[in-house]
């Protein structure tokens, strides 16, 4: 085989992995609600109103580098904040991580390592902090944090019960969001191998799809036959998909307006 | 507040919801001055499995007296290694604020430290189960707990630790979990599970008839310790529980006899809703 060949038949295939990869962007869209960052902002600009706090912010953990790194923020010092990661070793939302426990904390201000720190890093020292794990099942998997209550000293219980509330919510933004990115580097991961090309790095990536896949088998294997029926489809022919749009729009309606089965 | 706006983890314990419970017979006999009017928990062997404690905190009274750093080891059988706390420091500051509150109820109590989160989140509840178990075996007479796990799957191993506190005369102090769902230890009968009330005098605590949260003690706005020497207002049943373990304290040391079962129930009678039977 030439060299000229080879490389062309490299680049076809390099452009067909790509075609691939997004194709499962955008297929797992359609399977796991869009849940991006755009989401995790409205949650904390709501929490941020409805606590009537100066700021609000949601942290992801690293668990792999033992990190928070804040993903989204609202109000005082939020620019400085995004993109910002803290070890889970240390701090407020630090011990909620590690204990999986909310706290409410006040004149933490008057800490001065904790407010030369902060105000190094953000610009922007809070008086008044509520954490809150955001849990995955019973794994948590970053924080929620409004900070400086306008109207009060402190946050009281109530705001914690709600933010509870909030922490859900956003914990199942993530979890969906994270679900689409495992998918995609585990097609990326196969993909390279079926070329030839060890992919170390995805390695990981493919194992939690397959974790998660384990815990709900049954789950799994039937968002697949979905998928092989919508790939079915798809080649029939525009009818026939319209017909099929048609339907599924019907059955949603009724799985949404039905009372909900337990287990 | 509003009676809607009331965590359930605190429910019981409002205004309105408290019952005034009546302690029979003989029990009525049994006040505050005779369990614990006197008493400084002198002598008494308090662990707290928590972040750690910073020992020269002057809220601690320099009632340290020990600690050790429980961290995660998959290596050994009891996927912990235990190591002497020479640092004496408290990583967050939370295992520092209920040292704090128990000095402040207990001020001759001595204080241990089992630090048992640390610097990465691998293996957080072996660590948790493995200084438990160290505060067991080490002669503590009563265990702080302002931790707790949510997962099933150590509902055993918590559950066996909490029998063998119980059949060693250890009394355990468990904060309830401060979100809906299930947290171990806190949900076992022979543990003392402590939510918050609003109340801020340390020494008035209410029981509970239907469990598990028996007991409801100052765990709102409490002003506590924290890290590298401060103070900090706080929330949580993190600090109810340790309201209870000084009082248990002061208990034990004033009646060393007592049993865990012995001293619930002398928790029961001076608790503020209970009074004693009226006389005929």
């Amino acid at each position: 085989m030439s060299k000229g060949t080879r490389a062309s038949q490299e680049e076809s295939l390099a452009a067909e992995l790509r075609l691939l990869v997004r194709s499962v962007e955008a297929s797992s869209r359609a399977f796991f609600p869009d849940s991006g960052d755009e989401l995790l902002q409205t949650i904390v600009e709501a929490a941020a109103r409805l606590f009537g706090a100066a700021a609000s912010s949601i942290a992801l953990l690293d668990e792999a580098k033992g990190t928070l790194q804040f993903r989204v923020a609202t109000g005082a010092g939020a620019a400085e904040v995004v993109g910002m990661s803290i070890p889970v070793g240390q701090g407020i939302a630090g011990y909620v991580v590690m204990t999986g426990q909310p706290l409410a904390v006040s004149s933490v201000d008057q800490d001065p390592r904790f407010a030369r720190e902060t105000a190094r890093k953000t610009g922007y020292v809070p008086r008044s902090i509520l954490a809150m794990p955001l849990l995955y099942g019973e794994r948590p998997i970053g924080v929620i944090e409004v900070l400086d209550k306008i109207e009060a000293a402190s946050f009281g219980m109530q705001d914690m019960e709600l933010l509870g509330i909030f922490a859900r919510q956003a914990a199942v933004a993530i979890r969906a969001s994270l679900h689409r990115q495992h998918l995609a580097q585990a097609l990326l991961s196969g993909l390279q191998r079926l070329l030839g090309e060890e992919g170390g790095a995805e390695e990981s990536a493919l194992k939690q799809v397959l974790d998660e896949a384990d815990k709900d088998a049954e789950g799994a294997a039937q968002i697949l036959a979905l998928a092989d029926i919508f790939s079915d489809l798809s080649r029939a022919g525009p009818a026939e998909r319209r017909a099929c749009v048609q339907i599924l729009t019907a059955f949603a309606e009724y799985a949404r307006s039905r009372p909900r089965l337990v287990g | 507040m509003s009676e809607e706006l009331r965590p359930a983890w605190s429910s019981q314990f409002a205004a309105s919801a408290l019952r005034e419970l009546i302690a029979m017979g003989p029990l009525g006999g049994i006040d505050r001055e005779w369990a614990w009017g006197g008493s400084t928990g002198q002598g008494v062997r308090v662990a707290i499995v928590d972040s750690g404690i910073e020992a020269d905190h002057p809220a601690v009274g320099g009632q340290w007296c020990g600690g050790v750093i429980v961290s995660y080891d998959g290596r050994t059988r009891t996927k912990v290694r235990i190591a002497e706390d020479d640092e004496k420091c408290d990583l967050f500051g939370h295992g520092t604020a209920c040292a704090g509150i128990i000095h402040s109820l207990a001020p001759r109590a001595e204080l241990y430290s089992a630090r048992v989160l640390g610097r990465d989140l691998t293996g957080r509840a072996m660590q948790f189960a493995g200084g438990l178990r160290w505060a067991i075996e080490n002669g503590m007479q009563v265990i702080n707990l302002s931790l707790s796990t949510s997962r099933e799957e150590y509902y055993g191993l918590f559950h066996e630790l909490a029998d063998q506190a119980y059949f060693k005369n250890v009394m355990l102090v468990s904060a309830a979990n401060n979100l809906p769902g299930a947290s171990y230890p806190s949900l076992y009968s022979s543990v003392v599970s402590v939510a918050a009330h609003e109340g801020h005098d340390p020494h008035t605590y209410y029981y509970n008839p239907a469990p598990p949260v028996e007991f409801g003690a100052p765990g709102i706005d409490v002003q506590v310790a924290w890290q590298n020497g401060t103070t900090m207002l706080t929330t949580g049943n993190s600090f109810a529980a340790p309201h209870m373990a000084g009082i248990i304290a002061l208990i034990r040391a004033k009646h060393p006899q007592l049993t865990p079962f012995q001293v619930k129930t002398v928790l029961f009678s001076c608790a503020a809703n209970t009074q004693p039977e009226p006389q005929a």
